[in-house]
C-alpha cells in the first residue's frame, strides 16, 4: 500500500464536533420525518422478504417475518442504509481512510478475528430485534427523545460490553 | 411551520425515501469523520483507552434533544408527532445486554459495521453477513422468543413522565450528565492509556477550544430549555389518519361490552374506566370503578400518558369522537362499543334465548350470571328471567372471571338497532350534540 505512505490518512474529527454534526441529522429527521435514525430493521426487512419470497405460508405464520415482510425498496430504513453507505464511502475517500483491510489486534489472527465478526453479528441481530433497536435506534434515537426504554437499553449496552471486555482482549489490544 | 413535515403530510412517501437516502448519507458521513469505520477504534471504547464513541453518541444525543425541545418549545415541532418506541423493560434490559457483547465480539453495531464495510473493512463485511444470518435464526426462533419480546411493555413512556419531572429540567440534567461523563472518559484516557490532553478535548487547550464551544453552547441551550416549559405544550392535537384507520380496521380502537365486563370481573385494574356523561346520569347509574369526566371538561393534556382509559358515553358516538380526541394526543385509549347502550343491551339486560341449543348454554349461562353480578335484569324473549327458571346448569360464580372466552358477538342476540359488529361507529369530529 504505497498510497498509504503518499497519503497517509488524516486524523479522525474532534469527537465532539463530530457527535455535533451527527445530532444535527437526527435533528434533522426528527423534524422531516418525525422519527429517528436506524440500522438493525433494515436487514431485518431483507431477510423477511427472503423467507416471505421462499416460504409465504411460514413467514404469513411467524410474528417477526410477517411483520417485517415487505418490499424492501419502498422502506425508509433500507434507503436510509444506502444513504449511509453513501455518506460514509464520501468520508472515508476525502479522508483517504478507505481500504480493504481486516483490523484486530497483534495478538489475533485475522482468520480468527472474522470468525468473531461473523459470530458478533449474529448475536447483535438478536439483541437488536430483542432490545427493540441497535445503537441508532434505540440508543442514540430514543436516548434524544428521553424514553425510558431507550435508556435501559443504553446502559445495558454498556454494561454487557465492559462484562465481556476481559475475556475478548486479546483480539482488539 | 407544521412539523414533522411527513407528519404533517407535506411530502409523499416516495419522496420521503430520497429524505431518507440524504439523511442517511449525513448518518454515514459523520460517523465515518469520527472514526467509527474502525472496529478497533469502537472496541477501544471497552477497554478505557478511546472513549470516542462515549464522547460522539453523548453530544449526538444532546444536540439532538436540545434541539428538539427548543423547537417544540418554541411551537415549530410538535413533539407529540415523533415516533417513540415502546418501552419493554425486560426486553430493553435483556437486548441491550446482548448487544453489548456482540459489539465486543464483532467490533461493530450495525450503523458503523455499515459504514465501516463501505470504507473496505473486511470484518465490517463479514459482519453484516453473520447480522444477516442472525435475523433468519431469529425470525425462526421468534415463536419461542415472543413471549420475551413482547413482555413488560409499559406503553410509551418517557424518562419525565416516568420520574415526575419537568421536561425540560430533565433536559438540564441530561446535558450535566453528558459533561460528567465526557470529563470523566478524558480523565480516564489519560489515566488508563496516557493520551496527552489536546485541544480537541474539553480538559486540554487554552481558551475557547471548539469542543469547549459545542459543549458549553449545548449546556447553555439545556438551560433554556430547562426554563421554558412544556415541549407538548404547543401540540396541536393532530391525527396520524393512517394509523387511527389502521386502529378502527383492526378493531383495535374500542372494546366490547362483554369484554369489559369480563375484566372488571377478574379486577383487572390495569386501566382507568371513564364515564363522559353529565354529573346527573353518572349519579343515577354508572359502570362500577368508573370515574366522571364529562366530555366538556375532558383535557388531554390532564391524563397521564403511562396509563390505559376506556372511555364510555350513552350511545357509541360520544365515545368515539373522545376516542379521536384522546388518541390524538397519543394516548392509549378504548371506546366502549356502543358506550351505555351496548353495556346494557349486552351485559346488563340481554335478551337470551329461553330454549338455548346445546352449544349456546355455557354462554347464555355465563352472561346470565354476569348480568347479575352487575345487577342486570336479563329477558328471555322480552321477559324478565326469574332466578328460580335459570334454564341451564350453572356454573359457580366464583369461576366465571376465569371462563376465558368473551362473548362471541356474532352469536349473542344483537339488538335490532346496532350496527354490525364489523362496523365500527363512524368517527365523525363534525358531528355535535347527540
Amino acid at each position: 500500500m504505497t498510497d498509504t505512505d503518499v497519503h497517509p490518512p488524516q486524523p479522525h474529527m474532534n469527537p465532539y464536533l463530530a457527535g455535533f454534526g451527527l445530532g444535527l441529522v437526527l435533528l434533522t429527521s426528527f423534524v422531516v420525518m418525525g422519527w429517528g435514525l436506524g440500522a438493525s430493521s433494515a436487514f431485518a426487512t431483507c431477510s423477511a422478504t427472503c423467507v416471505a419470497a421462499v416460504a409465504p405460508d411460514y413467514a404469513a405464520h411467524n410474528g417477526f417475518f410477517s411483520e417485517y415482510a415487505g418490499n424492501p425498496l419502498k422502506d425508509w430504513l433500507t434507503w436510509e442504509v444506502l444513504g449511509a453507505i453513501v455518506g460514509g464511502m464520501v468520508s472515508g475517500l476525502i479522508a483517504n481512510r478507505s481500504r480493504l483491510t481486516v483490523e484486530h489486534g497483534p495478538r489475533w489472527s485475522r482468520g480468527k478475528r472474522l470468525i468473531f465478526a461473523f459470530a458478533g453479528g449474529m448475536v447483535m441481530a438478536a439483541g437488536a430485534k430483542i432490545g427493540g433497536g441497535c445503537t441508532s435506534g434505540q440508543a442514540l434515537t430514543g436516548g434524544a427523545l428521553l424514553n425510558l426504554g431507550s435508556w435501559v437499553f443504553m446502559f445495558s449496552v454498556f454494561a454487557g460490553g465492559y462484562a465481556v471486555a476481559w475475556f475478548f482482549r486479546k483480539q482488539w489490544i | 411551520m407544521d412539523a414533522p413535515f411527513f407528519k404533517y403530510g407535506l411530502f409523499s412517501d416516495d419522496a420521503s425515501l430520497l429524505a431518507a437516502f440524504l439523511i442517511g448519507g449525513g448518518f454515514g458521513f459523520f460517523l465515518e469523520r469520527a472514526g467509527f469505520g474502525s472496529g478497533k477504534k469502537l472496541a477501544s471504547q471497552f477497554y478505557f483507552r478511546d472513549m470516542s464513541v462515549l464522547k460522539v453518541m453523548f453530544t449526538a444525543i444532546i444536540t439532538a434533544m436540545v434541539g428538539l425541545t427548543l423547537l417544540s418549545q418554541m411551537g415549530l415541532v410538535d413533539l407529540s408527532l415523533v415516533t417513540l418506541k415502546e418501552t419493554r423493560l425486560l426486553a430493553n434490559l435483556v437486548g441491550g445486554l446482548i448487544l453489548g457483547v456482540g459489539f465486543v465480539i464483532g467490533g461493530y453495531c450495525p450503523g458503523t459495521s455499515v459504514v465501516a464495510a463501505a470504507t473496505g473493512r473486511i470484518d465490517a463485511m463479514i459482519y453484516l453477513g453473520g447480522m444477516f444470518a442472525g435475523m433468519f435464526v431469529f425470525g425462526f426462533a421468534y415463536p419461542t422468543l415472543q413471549p420475551l419480546v413482547e413482555s413488560t411493555s409499559m406503553g410509551q413512556v418517557t424518562l419525565p413522565v416516568f420520574f415526575h419531572i419537568p421536561y425540560g429540567i430533565l433536559v438540564l440534567g441530561v446535558c450535566l450528565m453528558a459533561v460528567g461523563m465526557f470529563l470523566a472518559a478524558e480523565w480516564g484516557e489519560m489515566k488508563v492509556a496516557g493520551v496527552s490532553l489536546e485541544s480537541r478535548s474539553l480538559l486540554g487547550g487554552k481558551g475557547l477550544t471548539p469542543a469547549r464551544m459545542v459543549i458549553g453552547g449545548l449546556v447553555l441551550a439545556g438551560l433554556v430549555a430547562a426554563i421554558a416549559g412544556d415541549p407538548y405544550r404547543g401540540s396541536k392535537a393532530t391525527v396520524d389518519t393512517k394509523e387511527l384507520a389502521r386502529l378502527v380496521d383492526g378493531k383495535a380502537d374500542h372494546i366490547l361490552a362483554p369484554d369489559l365486563a369480563d375484566r372488571l370481573i377478574a379486577g383487572d385494574n390495569s386501566f382507568r374506566l371513564i364515564d363522559l356523561r353529565e354529573p346527573q346520569e353518572y349519579a343515577r347509574y354508572h359502570i362500577p370503578g368508573a370515574e366522571n369526566i364529562p366530555l366538556p371538561s375532558l383535557d388531554p393534556a390532564a391524563l397521564p400518558k403511562d396509563e390505559s382509559y376506556i372511555i364510555y358515553s350513552d350511545g357509541g358516538i360520544h365515545g368515539a369522537q373522545a376516542w379521536v380526541l384522546l388518541k390524538a394526543h397519543g394516548l392509549r385509549v378504548y371506546s366502549l362499543f356502543m358506550g351505555m347502550d351496548g353495556w346494557k343491551d349486552e351485559v346488563l339486560n340481554p335478551v337470551l334465548p329461553a330454549q338455548p341449543k346445546p352449544d349456546e348454554s355455557a354462554v347464555v349461562a355465563k352472561r346470565l350470571l354476569v348480568a347479575r353480578h352487575f345487577g342486570g335484569t336479563p329477558q328471555t324473549q322480552g321477559a324478565a328471567v326469574p332466578a328460580s327458571t335459570v334454564p341451564v346448569p350453572v356454573p359457580e360464580p366464583a369461576r366465571v372471571p376465569a371462563v376465558p372466552a368473551p362473548v362471541n358477538p356474532a352469536t349473542a342476540p344483537a339488538p335490532a338497532d346496532a350496527p354490525p359488529a364489523g362496523d365500527p361507529v363512524p368517527k365523525k369530529k363534525k358531528r355535535e350534540g347527540c
